[in-house]
Parts: structure tokens; C-alpha cells; sequence
């Protein structure tokens, strides 16, 4: 019986699992105006910020990662809360977006309160809480299915000067916001991160110093806003346990607490770190410079809160708009990188030619007349080229098609598996 | 679709069809792949030179360097020629499949060269009779099915060095035959009783696939018994196998309006009438061997 078709027995078929990994790296440059910021998109909403690879109204752009910023109701930034003499712009967008985040990536608590991001995860112990933070959520064009633990990492310029700007900051170099530089990543997060967060697994971000001189212990009065996350642990003893944020994979959002831009500085004056050095000097010092100036990515030096507070956290936070915030902390972005992961589902199919199988064609050409072409005689052996593999459903629909990148012989002294994969 | 590299390692180009993905997405479990076949689109047979001079391994030497093309995702483009499985390497013919024409004038091909199909009445009696008030041939009626011309397609080896007095061999018996037509356009015809069969399925691209079995569709497929090497009404010369007959029912989109002769056909007058035609072309496949051929079709309607 002549035929045409092969059915798979069970031992043909297999299904598989694998994962692949991307290396994405983005340099702050892109981040933070190369193209002048025509490559980001503010929206009249105000309620956060999108950053392209490319100025957005081309074609050819593509979606890099939202930023915005929020803070809780229960935040001491918090007007009803905190010292109201801070100017507030735009408080109830912050809070939306804090508790849109929140309840999406912690969700809530047994009695139905949205839960408050947690320093360590551990809900259960109380401890630290994130209650204000800038929230970067990458492109799931660039995370794939999640970004793969331990690889992500975002360094910060922290030096007290306008990256673009050199006419506002007393015509300091307008390099020397990066010459001192953070580095916020999930150290280690591949065998430490958490899985109680409705949004799927998270990690902690540490930070540590990446570039410049770590400032010695510090001590003090906290400042009203809140303590730096600096002042927690002296990054030059090579600890790496300053907890900066946390990262979560599979939503790729990247929480960054609002403790990591808080000023260094004493309580009591606005001018001095709690060791007696120039704030301009401390790492960690904020995004905003001496002069209370907050700093933008197009408009550097764009004054947005009272001039001369010294609770640069409020600066950032309160005094201005999502907008300008988001300006701010883009403007201080040097670079992220991190790996993706692509969970890869695949069905592999083995077609198995066995010596007396698929060695005639119903090519046309393979006949002149009805006399097969390759043949002189009888008991020459046949012989066809293998080009095409088509898969095939139980009625004979072409499901899915794999072309050889050049015709294989088949004869009757051979015998072939070729090997086709579908990716799902 | 580009070609493949060819420089290297031999890679393997995998895709799903548009019927693929169409009934993945359907979730309703018909996406399940149960066989394979292979196949050699791009192989030109007539490279193979047994007489090379320079000896057996050059052969296919030629043929082996054919480019190959990236898959394409339409699942009526590919696969056009299939791989067999016969267990018997001692075979110097293959069957295949003709269309026959001279079985009887009913069988004939118009003479532009293609099967006409009236879709409707008018164009039937306009184009159907001709001036001696005679039939002409290759006129299929699409509305009055049952009249008019009629598709044969004959199977079997077609050789002058085999008489036709011997039986085929029985795996080369092709016993089941799988058309393909635009089901926009029309759908198969039982020609000896007249009624319409039902398509096993309708893919995507709106073509039709008809399963037609000998012994289960009387009419259609029907074992061919001439052995008469002399007979003025065979077109296959050697042992024969099968046959097939059937004629083709115009859509009622064709029947009752133009609207489809505008958007994919055009005008030309045929014997003084001035008509709206679309060309297509109706593929037979033998589901056994997988010998294909293409019958061009032409569906007018009088203007």
C-alpha cells in the first residue's frame, strides 16, 4: 500500500520547557536625554512619565519602562499626616498611583486595608515600610515573561550637581552628578526572594557605593521625612544589607523607596551632613542640590518647592508634580541593566523515515511519462530529496510546516529522524 | 520568502500555518498534529543525471545544491508533491492521474483551454448551445448541474512498455481522492446523479477539501476495466486503476450577482457574448500515492 502520511506513536512526541535569557542593558543616557526628551512621553493626565529607546512619535520607537511616584495616606509625607507647612502638589495622584501599586503587587491584608510595601517582605514581623517610593515598570517588550533574579541592577548618580546644567549649580562640571554613584540591585535574589505578594516573586534591592568616596558612619537626629537608607549602614564597611527597594519578576516593576533620594543631612541645618561635610559631598545626598533647586532632565534647575527647605525628600515627593518628579529622578539614572526570561513551551516532534519509507515522490518531475526518473532499471534503488516536513492534524489540515536548508537524499540504505520543534 | 542559508550546518525553518494558529486559537482541541509527511517542493527531478559522466556521485550533484525557500505560512502553498512510502524498491513506473477528454465530448475541455462553468441560466443557454443549435464542448452548467460537461480524471500508469491488459498493481490502486476548490466559487457535484456532496472542511482561505472514496461514493470514484490497449477512449496507455467524475455547482454569490466577477475576475466575450469570468483552478489529489494535478477552470456569467 502506497501512502503518503506517517502517524506519530506516543514515543515521537515530547513536550519541553525551556528557559531563555536576554541580556538588557540601558544606558542612563537614553533614560535621561539624549534626544532632548522627545523620547519621553508626559501625558496631560499627569500620572506618570514613559521613556522610548527613540524620540516616541517615530515608528521606530519602542516602549522602555513608565516611571512615576507615589506616596501612602499614612506616609509622614502625607499632608494629613506629615508637617503641612510643605507645599503639596498633585497629593491624591501620588496616593492613587502608591495604592494602585500596592494593592496589585502586596495586596491586602485580612481586613481588606491595601498592605504598605515591605522593606524585607516579611509582612508578618511589621518592620520597615515602604511608604513612598518611585515605581519603575519596564516594558513587557523588554521583560518577556520576568526579569531574571539577581541580574537586575540601576545605578544612580548622587552627586549634588545638575547632570545637564552648568549654569545653576555655581558652574560646577555638569558631569559631576555621576562622579558619585549608587548601585540598587537584587544581590543574590536567585536563592533569596519572597513569594508572598499576589503579583508572583519578588526580591529585595540592596544598595551600595558603585562610584566616589562612601561617607563614614552616620549619626544624628533624623531628618522629620524619614531616615536615608544610608544612614542605616556605612556602604565603605562593604555591607550590602541597605535595602533600597524591592523588585518584582514576573510584573517587572522595580519599587525604589523614597529613603534612597533623602538628603544626608543634619536635621537642623540645610547645609551640612551629619558628619560637618558639604552635603554636596555626602552620597546619598538626594536629587536636589544645595540650593533646593529640583533638578530635571530638560529644564535643570526648575524650582518646584520652597527654595532653602531642608527636607529634600519633601521636596522631591510633595513639592512637585508626578511630572517634574519623575524628571528628576530620570535625570539621575546612569544605567540599569538586567537580564529576561522567556519561558519557552515546546512540543518536538521526531519524524522518523525508516529505510523503506518515503523513498518514491509524487513530484512531477519525478516521472517522465510513468517511469520514475532516477530509476534505469528496476532494481536500481529509488531515491527522493527531502525539503519539506509538514504536520498534519487527524483530517489532513497542514498544521505546521519546517523547510530543510538544503534537500536531503533518502534512499532505501538510509534511515533519518529530523527533529521539528514548535515554540509556544 | 527568502532561501535559507545553505552554507553551514543544515537548519530546520519551523512554522505554524495560518490553519494552525486559526484552530489553536480556536481552544477547541482541533489543533492536534497526528502525522506527518514530506515533501520536495523545490526539487527538479529532471537535474538528475544518471548519465553524468563522471560516475554515481554526480548524479544528484545539481540537484543537491537546489536553494531552498524559507516555509511559507499559507497551508494550501506548501507540500504541493509529496514523499511516498512504498515498501517495494523495484518499481519502475508510478501511477498517475489525467485529466481524460476524450472518454466521450461531454469530457472535453472547452476550447480556450479550460473547463467553462455557466453559473447561471442565462449564461447556460447563451453559452451552452451554439448556433446549429448543437451542445459545445467544455461548457460545465453550474445551475442546471446534471447537463452539460463533466470532469474525468483517470489513474494508472501511463506507459506505452506496459499493456493495458495487465492489472495495476493494488498499492498502486489510487482509492481515494482529495479535492480542492474555492468554495466561494462552487462546490462538487456527484456527475452521474447529480447531487451535491458535502466538503470535509472549509479552511481559512475559503478552499474547499473533498474526500472521495472508491466503493463509498458511487458515481464519483469508480474502478476503471477498460484493458483495451486500442480503446479511443482511455488517456492512460498502460495499466489502469481508478477513475473520477464529477461536475462543479456555482455558488449562490456567482449565481445570483457580480460581485465577486469584479473583485477577482474581469470581462472578455466568448462566442459573441460578452461575459464576467473568474479563473481558477480545481486540484485532485490521489490520497494514496499523492499524484496532484491542477484542472484550470474558468466561471463566466453573461454581462
Amino acid at each position: 500500500m502506497a501512502t503518503t502520511f506517517k502517524t506519530f506513536s506516543s514515543n515521537d512526541v515530547i513536550s519541553t520547557k525551556t528557559l531563555l535569557h536576554e541580556a538588557i542593558p540601558l544606558t542612563g543616557a537614553i533614560v535621561s536625554g539624549s534626544y532632548a526628551d522627545g523620547n519621553v512621553k508626559n501625558y496631560s493626565h499627569g500620572m506618570f512619565q514613559s521613556v522610548y529607546d527613540y524620540p516616541y512619535l517615530s515608528s521606530s520607537a519602542n516602549h522602555i519602562f513608565d516611571i512615576t511616584v507615589g506616596y501612602s495616606p499614612k506616609s509622614p509625607l502625607s499632608s494629613s499626616v506629615g508637617d503641612t507647612s510643605f507645599p503639596v502638589v498633585a497629593q491624591n495622584k501620588k496616593f492613587n498611583i502608591y495604592n494602585q501599586m500596592a494593592q496589585v503587587l502586596m495586596g491586602f491584608d485580612h481586613t481588606g486595608s491595601v498592605q504598605l510595601f515591605d522593606e524585607d517582605g516579611d509582612l508578618l514581623a511589621g518592620g520597615t515600610k515602604i511608604d513612598a517610593a518611585v515605581f519603575l515598570s519596564f516594558s513587557r517588550l523588554l521583560v518577556k515573561d520576568e526579569i531574571k533574579k539577581g541580574t537586575f541592577s540601576i545605578t544612580l548618580g548622587v552627586g549634588s550637581n545638575a547632570p545637564h546644567d552648568t549654569s545653576w549649580a555655581s558652574g560646577v562640571p555638569k558631569d559631576r552628578v555621576f562622579n558619585r554613584r549608587i548601585k540598587v540591585a537584587d544581590t543574590n535574589a536567585q536563592n533569596d526572594f519572597r513569594v508572598n505578594s499576589p503579583a508572583g516573586e519578588y526580591g529585595i534591592l540592596y544598595a551600595s557605593l558603585d562610584q566616589g568616596t562612601a561617607e563614614s558612619n552616620l549619626s544624628g537626629t533624623p531628618s522629620a521625612a524619614g531616615t536615608s537608607v544610608f544612614e542605616a549602614d556605612d556602604p565603605a564597611d562593604g555591607s550590602t544589607t541597605i535595602r533600597a527597594g524591592l523588585i518584582y519578576y514576573q510584573a517587572g516593576i522595580v519599587v525604589l523607596t523614597q529613603s534612597l533620594f533623602l538628603r544626608n543631612e543634619d536635621a537642623n541645618d540645610g547645609t551640612r551632613d551629619r558628619d560637618g561635610a558639604s552635603v554636596a559631598d555626602v552620597m546619598g545626598s538626594g536629587l536636589l542640590n544645595s540650593a533646593g533647586y529640583m533638578l530635571t532632565a530638560s529644564t535643570h534647575g526648575h524650582k518646584g518647592y520652597n527654595s532653602g527647605r531642608k527636607e529634600s525628600l519633601q521636596m522631591l515627593m510633595t513639592g512637585s508634580n508626578i511630572t517634574a518628579s519623575c524628571d528628576g529622578v530620570r535625570a539621575r539614572i546612569h544605567n540599569i541593566s538586567f537580564n529576561n526570561t522567556t519561558e519557552l513551551n515546546s512540543t518536538v516532534y521526531f519524524c522518523r523515515a525508516n529505510h523503506n519509507e518515503f523513498n518514491y515522490s509524487s513530484n512531477p518531475t519525478y516521472l517522465t511519462g510513468s517511469k520514475i526518473r532516477v530509476k534505469q532499471q528496476s532494481t536500481d534503488q529509488p531515491v527522493s530529496y527531502i525539503t519539506t516536513i509538514g504536520l498534519y492534524s487527524a483530517d489532513n489540515e497542514l498544521m505546521g510546516v519546517a523547510k530543510l536548508s538544503e534537500p536531503l537524499r533518502k534512499d532505501p540504505t538510509n534511515e533519518m529522524t529530523l527533529r521539528v520543534r514548535l515554540d509556544y | 520568502m527568502a532561501f535559507l542559508d545553505n552554507s553551514g550546518d543544515i537548519i530546520l525553518d519551523a512554522v505554524l500555518t495560518d490553519t494552525g494558529r486559526f484552530r489553536l486559537a480556536k481552544g477547541d482541541g482541533s489543533f492536534k498534529i497526528t502525522k506527518f509527511a514530506l515533501g520536495d517542493d523545490e526539487v527538479d527531478y529532471a537535474l538528475f543525471d544518471k548519465n553524468h559522466a563522471s560516475g554515481s556521485a554526480y548524479y544528484d550533484l545539481e540537484l543537491l545544491q537546489t536553494p531552498v525557500l524559507e516555509a511559507f505560512t499559507n497551508n494550501t502553498s506548501m507540500l504541493k508533491s509529496k514523499l511516498v512510502s512504498i515498501p517495494r524498491t523495484n518499481l519502475l513506473y508510478l501511477p498517475v492521474i489525467k485529466i481524460n477528454e476524450i472518454y466521450s465530448t461531454n469530457n472535453a475541455r472547452h476550447s480556450s483551454g479550460a473547463y467553462l462553468l455557466a453559473v447561471n441560466k442565462d449564461t447556460e443557454e447563451a453559452l451552452g448551445i451554439n448556433a446549429s443549435s448543437n451542445a459545445v464542448s467544455g461548457i460545465m452548467y453550474g445551475e442546471n448541474v446534471g447537463a452539460g460537461t463533466t470532469i474525468r480524471v483517470d489513474q494508472g500508469l501511463d506507459t506505452t512498455e506496459i499493456s493495458p491488459a495487465f492489472t495495476i498493481d493494488a498499492d498502486l490502486v489510487e482509492t481515494q481522492y482529495i479535492v480542492e476548490v474555492d468554495n466561494r466559487f462552487g462546490s462538487i457535484v456527484n456527475a452521474t446523479n447529480a447531487s451535491i456532496t458535502s466538503p470535509s472542511f472549509i479552511d481559512d482561505d475559503n478552499i474547499a477539501t473533498y474526500f472521495f472514496s472508491l466503493g463509498t461514493d458511487i458515481g464519483v470514484v469508480s474502478e476503471n476495466t477498460e484493458r483495451d490497449a486500442a480503446a479511443s477512449t482511455q488517456t492512460i496507455r498502460g495499466p489502469r486503476g481508478t477513475y473520477m467524475e464529477f461536475q462543479i455547482q456555482s455558488s449562490l454569490d456567482l449565481n445570483t450577482g457580480t460581485f465577486l466577477f469584479t473583485e477577482l475576475g474581469s470581462t472578455t466575450t466568448i462566442a459573441t457574448h460578452s461575459v464576467y469570468y473568474i479563473d481558477t483552478t480545481v486540484r485532485v489529489t490521489g490520497a494514496t500515492t499523492g499524484y496532484r494535478i491542477d484542472i484550470p477552470v474558468r466561471f463566466v456569467r453573461k454581462v
